[in-house]
């Protein structure tokens, strides 16, 4: 009998294999090992975004929110309450789980741009008060967050980031792969059609802002334990906006491009901020978003599909696809 | 055996009275044909029908159980399908996932693959079986209405409400559309044609139901139904009425070649 294995999952595991090696390469730089794990964070973002708009069609503003409610939760938890990371994390996802659940009822009749507006008013919301309740919540000074344990090491910090991504990735693929993954796709693509197949749409775009939420809370509570501080910068529509293109220059109608595109994007950032040609180093500060812009805007018109999407989709999906009619269509002729 | 019954139904927008009072009932795997002019609320009794509006008067039930008010995913569910007027394939979805939506939305504890050789069978009668894993969107127009067509016998329904099937086809579909209907009504299921198509209209239905402005205005026999002076009213106006022609159906279509010379 000869053994097929899938290419997918050969791939898959050849890149978390990376991913798990690289601290050694990485390990003498603790600044590059905080980039990659930065990394990390947004492409959990980029990815859980995608699984909300561009999988279920949810286009919504208000992801990092969730993130920033998160870490918010767990930050007061500690200070007021004396709570641990933990427990704080817990909370903090739990709490974000709980107003996706209100955003997702309260959205159900807004579709399209008057959801982007809709999440735009309550990301920029609660920012605000993050703002003005400085008594509360240290306002533009931000709230500082312990590390997730004494002593915690930058190649662990890396570790637990890795650890969320590959579990958050895996999680997501299934849900994707699942009947409820392909009731979202069908709900985006028609949410009267698929309502009219008998797809109950009510419960899965509450359960996707659930869910997507949960995910965005619980990355956004560990991160920021990392990064010792959360301001209410953090929620603002430009880091927001951030997240949504790179999730649009990897693909956003594919998890993994989503994430790859977020974790490039977000490497190549930083790469870009000193750059050496022929000896003479510039220094391009606020310009490198000048430079995303454009390979945002390259992006949306000519490769709308993203610039990792279509490689992953010729690679692996094309060809998995037509495979799997073509034997069953061939299994079919035997039997007949 | 399927029965729906509409009883007394009043649907408005606003000042705007869509549905006045339509009451009618089908009985097993009955064949009807659903017309009336524009804007005579054909769309919107589909729409109640379905669950996508809930009626402001009057009740409706699917064999044996009221469904007025239920979502339409729940009505769906309990045996009522429908197209729409405009083509709705999920177009950035592969045409075997297309087929799989309503077969897993009505089969929570099966899998894809139970339903593969299903999907199959339907696609080949369709004709359109070698496009099982290309994107609905690179379907040709007529080959996505086909595949709608599809998708609802994954659904199973007791009754099918097609909206507009003809409109805008090639001959050639025509034919498989007409095919089509002939096999899945010989398979106990019920009709609602709702069609412009005078021609295809009398040549399938066996019960006419039009609308106008709302009201019921005709119920029966399509040829007695197409000699109805209200009916002929509301299509032609007053003027025609008054010349006492009765071509409903364009030229050509049986029974109304003797009235236009």
């Amino acid at each position: 009998m000869k053994l097929r294995i899938d290419l997918r999952w050969i791939a898959a595991v050849v890149l978390v294999g990376l991913l798990v090696a690289a601290p050694l390469y990485l390990k003498d730089s603790p600044y590059q090992m905080a980039v990659v794990t930065g990394a990390f964070f947004y492409a959990i973002l980029a990815s859980s975004w995608t699984l909300l708009a561009g999988i279920a069609g949810q286009f919504s503003f208000a992801h990092m929110a969730f993130a920033g409610i998160g870490a918010y939760t767990t930050g007061l938890l500690a200070r007021d309450l004396g709570a641990t990371p933990l427990q704080g994390i817990i909370a903090g996802t739990l709490l974000a789980g709980v107003v996706g659940l209100i955003i997702g009822f309260l959205c159900l009749r807004l579709r399209a741009a008057y959801l982007a507006l809709f999440t735009i008013a309550f990301s920029e919301l609660l920012r605000i008060v993050l703002l003005t309740e400085f008594q509360f919540t240290e306002g533009s000074n931000g709230l500082q967050l312990s590390k997730l344990w004494a002593e915690i090491t930058g190649t662990q910090e890396y570790y637990v980031m890795l650890v969320l991504l590959v579990g958050g990735m895996a999680f997501m693929y299934w849900l994707a792969g699942s009947r409820i993954g392909l009731f979202l796709r069908s709900m985006r693509e028609d949410q009267e059609a698929a309502s009219a197949m008998g797809v109950n749409v009510v419960l899965y775009k509450v359960l996707i802002f659930v869910i997507t939420s949960l995910i965005a809370g619980l990355a956004g509570a560990v991160f920021y334990h990392q990064v010792g501080i959360v301001t209410p910068n953090t929620i603002e529509i430009l880091q927001m906006s951030l997240v949504i293109a790179m999730a649009v220059i990897g693909g956003i109608e594919s998890l993994l491009g989503a994430a790859i595109g977020a974790f490039l994007t977000r490497i190549g950032l930083e790469l870009l901020r000193e750059v050496t040609i022929f000896g003479v180093q510039i220094e391009f500060g606020a310009w490198r978003y000048a430079a995303f812009g454009l390979l945002l805007m390259f992006t949306l018109r000519f490769a709308q599909n993203g610039l990792i999407y279509p490689i992953i989709d010729r690679l692996f999906m094309k060809r998995a696809r037509e495979e799997t009619v073509a034997k069953r269509a061939q299994t079919t002729e035997g039997e007949s | 055996m399927i029965e729906l019954e509409v009883r007394d139904v009043f649907k408005s927008f606003g000042g705007i009275q869509a549905l006045n009072g339509v009451r009618f009932k089908i009985e097993g795997n009955e064949l009807i044909g659903l017309i009336g002019p524009n804007g005579a609320g054909k769309t919107t009794l589909t729409n109640v029908l379905d669950g996508v509006y809930k009626p402001t008067g009057g009740q409706v039930w699917l064999n044996g159980e009221r469904v007025d008010g239920l979502p339409p995913h729940e009505i769906a569910r309990r045996g009522l399908g429908r197209t729409f007027q405009v083509t709705r394939a999920f177009r950035r979805m592969t045409v075997l996932e297309n087929m799989y939506v309503p077969a897993m939305a009505l089969h929570p504890a099966k899998r894809k693959r139970d339903f593969y050789d299903k999907a199959m069978e339907v696609l080949e009668f369709l004709t359109i079986e070698h496009l099982a894993s290309d994107y609905a969107r690179s379907l040709s127009g007529g080959q996505q209405k086909l595949l709608e067509l599809g998708r609802l016998l994954m659904l199973d329904p007791d009754i099918i409400i097609l909206d507009e099937p003809f409109a805008g086809v090639h001959p050639k579909l025509m034919e498989t559309i007409y095919e089509y209907i002939e096999v899945v009504h010989g398979q106990s299921k019920a009709f609602i044609i709702i069609s412009h198509d005078m021609e295809s209209i009398f040549a399938l239905s066996k019960r006419l139901l039009v609308l106008n402005f709302g009201e019921l205005i005709a119920d029966g026999n399509p040829e007695v139904v197409r000699q109805d002076p209200n009916v002929i009213e509301a299509y032609l106006g007053e003027e025609e009425e008054e010349e006492g022609t009765e071509i409903i159906a364009p030229p050509g279509v049986a029974g109304s070649e003797g009235n236009d010379a």
